[in-house]
């Protein structure tokens, strides 16, 4: 009887495609991105207090160091970890396991991450490379500390280049079939990190021999130039990752339908192809380039609303289906009739309305003239934590739910859900306060980048005290939710009750109306490329050939 | 009809002077935006044109080659010829020709002729065109001088890299549609 049940369980099992060496694969990027938060986080909390004025970092490890720490942890690595690891998960899932060499990949890729980012951190701990997330020449960290980006970046070209195996073999062997959904996604995701991160290689490269002193002098404007155009993108591209699951999973776990599969495709297409020439709103008070180039390119990141907007659309109308079907009446009863109390639905949910005011208050930003109001305030900092931390955190929060009980053989019990909705609460909250008294103390005028400082007791500054006790208010309760997260991650992991939890993947209504020309990866590479030259090509050429003469290296601290 | 309306509107628009004058002014946008646009304005005009005198297309333009060689030779005349720029900017009668040229002569025949040429064909006049943009790259780059009257050499290296980009691109697209040949034939 035991060895019936064990074979049904293996046939279930392949017949859900979860293969053990895939999902070995998957669960150690998880769990090293969790413990890449739960470090991450502390440094935030730290880092939050002091910003408030509560506690003063050690002159070992300063305000600086942990910035700068918390800045690459979060951005660079979680974000980073958690999207090979799920995008892998998915293409295995979907395109029926990982064919070997992307396997293989995907472990070299980690391995190249994980050693990018020990050399990152061990230069940063040393107080040699506390230049903040951006690195910003002429700020000069330790070599070790670029050469340790190399690695981060290598690994990620590595992870892409086995997402693109794997959906080429797929292909060949499915002639004339549309790639399934959630591949596409991943396709598409990877096609745009790996091009963005083209630039960041550029940058660093010319960073190296400047920190080893074989150069003198940096061109200070293009690193900046090539570190926004990645850094735009890279946004974008955790955006992606977190849509795929709004389009995919979602749909399936509140028990509808996909929304159009060829509107989906499109979203995919065009969010690759606007996405890199956006960087310049970025630098909006930066000298050396134009005007017209400025605005080119305030154009282009406002275009992606156009694909954002698209989604907003497709995700309300499965939502309004859904909600009807589960008896809603009225214009909005059917919104009550959503399955709230699953957290599986209920974090990706928040996620999303968060991006309301995210993306508005990104659309402020990118505005010229508001720009002024809030450039380099700690406004900028609340609507990356809005955006990133809410939005995108709080959807990878939301996939973990399903996916590692997935790949585990376990369920996710009513129990855990409970703790799921208090903890997807406690962030929101958290983040609400926090990144709420960001916006609010950074419109005031408190900087950002900037330690603590009253300035000797001048008015406005103290004037700012109050805002900064809601940010360590916040950070403290973000702090308690992610150490929810991380204890539910592992116990989904290893102690929840064994089982069998379904990879969701919503239907849509098929590909027989998707048109050809989505299967052109070609053509979308192609408009990729000649995009990316018209925004960059001429500015990047006038700024190298009418430079000023370069900048020597700068330690501030 | 549709696309004729549209490619109507959009034609206007490029005509309209604040829009010239834009398109103009930066050598990038003059020839990597404004001459593409016309070209493409003269594509959705195509298959009004078919229809209003299929008879004609059919003489002139059997196979797709007679086309497509009127294409390059318009194309190159555009691209190669720094001076046409200048003298589209300083003489009107020129800009008329390039307005009427680009459309009718490179967009109309490029897409009349598209389909009816082989697959060989279609893979010659790729390569053709990557080629093309990466001479007019090396033109730009490597020039030491100004080329145009109207554009200072840091525009005209700019230009050389948008168009080595622009090879790239193409070049990228030819090699895939070498793999996923058999699909798009479907």
């Amino acid at each position: 009887m035991a060895l019936a049940e064990k074979k049904l369980g293996d046939k279930v099992n392949k017949a859900l495609g979860v293969n053990p060496q895939d999902a070995k694969l998957t669960k150690t990027y998880l769990s090293l991105a969790f413990i890449v938060l739960l470090i991450g986080g502390t440094l935030g909390l730290l880092q939050g207090l002091n910003r408030a004025g509560l506690f003063t970092l050690p002159s070992w490890f300063d305000y600086y160091q942990t910035l700068t720490a918390h800045g690459i942890l979060m951005i660079l690595v979680f974000t980073t970890l958690f999207m090979i690891g799920y995008f892998y998960a998915s293409i295995s899932h979907v395109l029926g396991g990982l064919i070997p060499i992307t396997r293989k990949l995907g472990w070299i890729a980690f391995g190249s991450a994980v050693f990018g980012t020990v050399l990152v951190a061990i230069t940063i701990i040393a107080g040699n490379a506390s230049v903040m997330f951006t690195f910003y020449p002429p700020m000069q960290a330790s070599p070790w500390f670029y050469i340790g980006l190399v690695f981060l970046v290598v690994g990620i070209w590595l992870a892409a280049i086995g997402v693109f195996l794997n959906a080429w073999d797929w292909k060949k062997k499915h002639k004339g079939e549309h790639l399934p959904l959630l591949s596409y996604f991943a396709v598409g995701a990877f096609l745009l990190l790996f091009s963005a991160s083209i630039l960041v290689a550029i940058e660093v490269l010319t960073l190296i021999p400047w920190a080893f002193g074989w150069t003198e002098t940096v061109n200070v404007m293009v690193s900046r130039t090539l570190f926004w155009g990645f850094g735009h993108t890279l946004v974008n591209v955790w955006y992606f990752t977190a849509v795929s699951a709004w389009y995919v999973a979602v749909p399936k776990l509140i028990g509808g339908k996909g929304f159009s599969d060829s509107l989906t495709r499109l979203v995919v297409i065009l969010l690759v192809i606007l996405n890199i020439p956006g960087g310049f709103h970025h630098q909006i008070v930066d000298p050396a380039i134009t005007e017209g180039w400025k605005f080119a390119h305030v154009f282009m990141s406002l275009s992606i609303a156009f694909p954002s907007l698209m989604t907003a659309f497709a995700m309300f109308a499965v939502f309004e289906r859904v909600g009807r079907k589960n008896g809603g009446k009225g214009l909005l009863g059917w919104f009550k009739k959503l399955p709230w109390s699953d957290v599986r639905f209920l974090a990706p949910f928040i996620a999303m309305a968060a991006f309301i005011p995210g993306g508005a208050g990104g659309i402020a930003q990118t505005n010229h003239h508001l720009n002024q109001v809030v450039h380099n305030s700690l406004w900028v900092t609340g609507h990356f934590h809005f955006t990133l931390g809410l939005t995108v955190a709080l959807t990878f929060f939301g996939i973990v739910y399903w996916l590692v009980p997935h790949l585990s053989g376990r369920v996710l019990t009513p129990k855990m859900n409970k703790l799921g909705v208090i903890q997807t609460i406690l962030w929101t909250t958290g983040m609400i306060f926090m990144a709420g008294a960001m916006h609010w103390v950074g419109l005031l005028g408190s900087p950002r980048r900037t330690s603590y400082s009253t300035y000797g007791d001048n008015a406005t500054a103290l004037g700012w005290e109050p805002y900064l006790f809601f940010l360590a208010i916040g950070g403290t309760l973000l702090m308690i939710a992610v150490i929810l997260m991380v204890y539910i991650v592992f116990h989904l992991m290893f102690k929840a009750p064994k089982g069998l939890t379904e990879f969701p993947v919503a239907e849509t209504d098929g590909t027989k109306n998707t048109p050809k020309w989505t299967k052109n990866w070609g053509l979308v590479v192609a408009l990729l490329i000649i995009i990316l030259a018209m925004g960059y090509a001429m500015p990047l050429t006038e700024m190298i050939f009418n430079g000023p003469p370069g900048s020597p290296p700068i330690r501030t601290w | 009809m549709k696309q004729a309306i549209y490619g109507l509107i959009f034609y206007i628009f490029l005509m309209l002077p604040p829009v010239i004058s834009i398109s103009e002014s930066i050598m990038v946008l003059h020839m990597h935006m404004q001459m593409p646009l016309l070209v493409i304005v003269g594509m959705l005009f195509t298959p009004y044109l078919k229809e209003k005198f299929p008879g004609f297309f059919e003489k002139w333009n059997t196979n797709g080659v007679p086309g497509t060689l009127l294409f390059f030779i318009i194309l190159i005349y555009w691209m190669m010829v720094p001076r046409a720029m200048d003298d589209a900017i300083s003489t009107l009668s020129v800009e008329i020709f390039k307005f009427i040229s680009l459309p009718f002569l490179a967009g109309v025949p490029l897409r009349d002729s598209w389909k009816k040429l082989s697959k060989r064909g279609q893979s010659t006049a790729l390569i053709s065109f990557a080629i093309v943009y990466g001479i007019v790259s090396l033109l730009y780059i490597a020039s030491p001088n100004q080329l145009c009257n109207n554009y200072i050499v840091a525009e005209q290296k700019a230009l050389g890299w948008t168009s080595l980009f622009t090879a790239i691109g193409i070049l990228i697209y030819y090699v895939q549609s070498l793999f996923i040949e058999e699909e798009l034939e479907e």
